[in-house]
């Protein structure tokens, strides 16, 4: 049965731009090889690290979100654990998260729409409809942590 | 004391009114300092995809030492903060976010 997952791999700030590329791929072969696909590939490009992963302080990410089976995902964990051109990597599944955000929103628009109609308005918001936003409240203190850190 | 200003000063607000008449009726000071009712962030702007990628969104709710923010403070609800648990874990895998301040 056939699932999505994303992968999202970092490589190392060595690796060259044809090594990312030769990187993709390896796991383009694999997902094919196991009768998956590869549904989008997004490259962010170098990033700096929050944390030494292994003394190097940033990496070049690559996101895939695949469709295929479990061994295929457990095929790609395998084979990116061993390259040591990958410092770190993360497989997860989204399917099924996907799933239940897109029932909260078709729920949301729903109810909406039957309240607005009951109200006697059309079922979608018209342009420049609803209220403005509130003005910024600088007293505000819900918290304001963090904000600096970025 | 700007607690009290910000009685008079109008807006939204729950139980604003009750408090008013009860300072009327006995004049005492039960609330020195203005608390903001807190409000889940994720059920106000109806976020319903609490995302490890998204950096931004989860940023503020690691502050300084890079601990999760509890709920007691943040005002998150139980659900959401469960999911903002799992992201912020998801994102500390891959170095977006940092397990702890250096």
């Amino acid at each position: 049965m056939n699932r999505k997952y994303e992968l999202v791999y970092i490589a190392s700030p060595d690796a060259t731009d044809d090594q990312v590329t030769e990187l993709h791929t390896q796991v383009e072969a694999i997902v094919q090889r196991l009768g998956g696909k590869i549904d989008k590939t997004e490259n962010w490009g170098r990033r700096r690290l929050a944390y030494e992963i292994g003394r190097h302080k940033e990496g070049t990410y690559v996101l895939e979100v695949i469709d295929g089976t479990g061994e295929l995902m457990k095929e790609i964990d395998r084979r990116l654990k061993v390259t040591d051109l990958v410092i770190r990597h993360l497989v997860v599944r989204v399917d099924e998260v996907q799933e239940v955000i897109d029932r909260t929103r078709g729920k949301r628009t729903e109810v909406s729409r039957r309240r607005r109609v009951a109200r006697g308005l059309p079922p979608d918001r018209q342009p420049g409809e609803g209220q403005r936003g509130e003005p910024d409240d600088d007293r505000d203190d819900r918290f304001d942590l963090g904000e600096d850190m970025r | 004391m700007n607690g009290r200003k910000s009685f008079g000063g109008g807006g939204g607000g729950r139980g604003r009114g009750a408090q008013g008449a009860q300072q009327g009726k006995d004049g005492q000071q039960r609330r020195p300092m203005f608390r903001r009712r807190k409000v889940c962030k994720f059920c106000a702007d109806k976020i319903d995809d609490i995302n490890y990628k998204d950096t931004r969104l989860l940023m503020p709710f690691v502050p300084e030492r890079a601990k999760i923010l509890p709920r007691r403070i943040s005002g998150t609800c139980a659900l959401h903060q469960r999911k903002l648990r799992i992201a912020i874990m998801r994102a500390r895998q891959l170095a977006l976010i940092p397990y702890t301040a250096e």
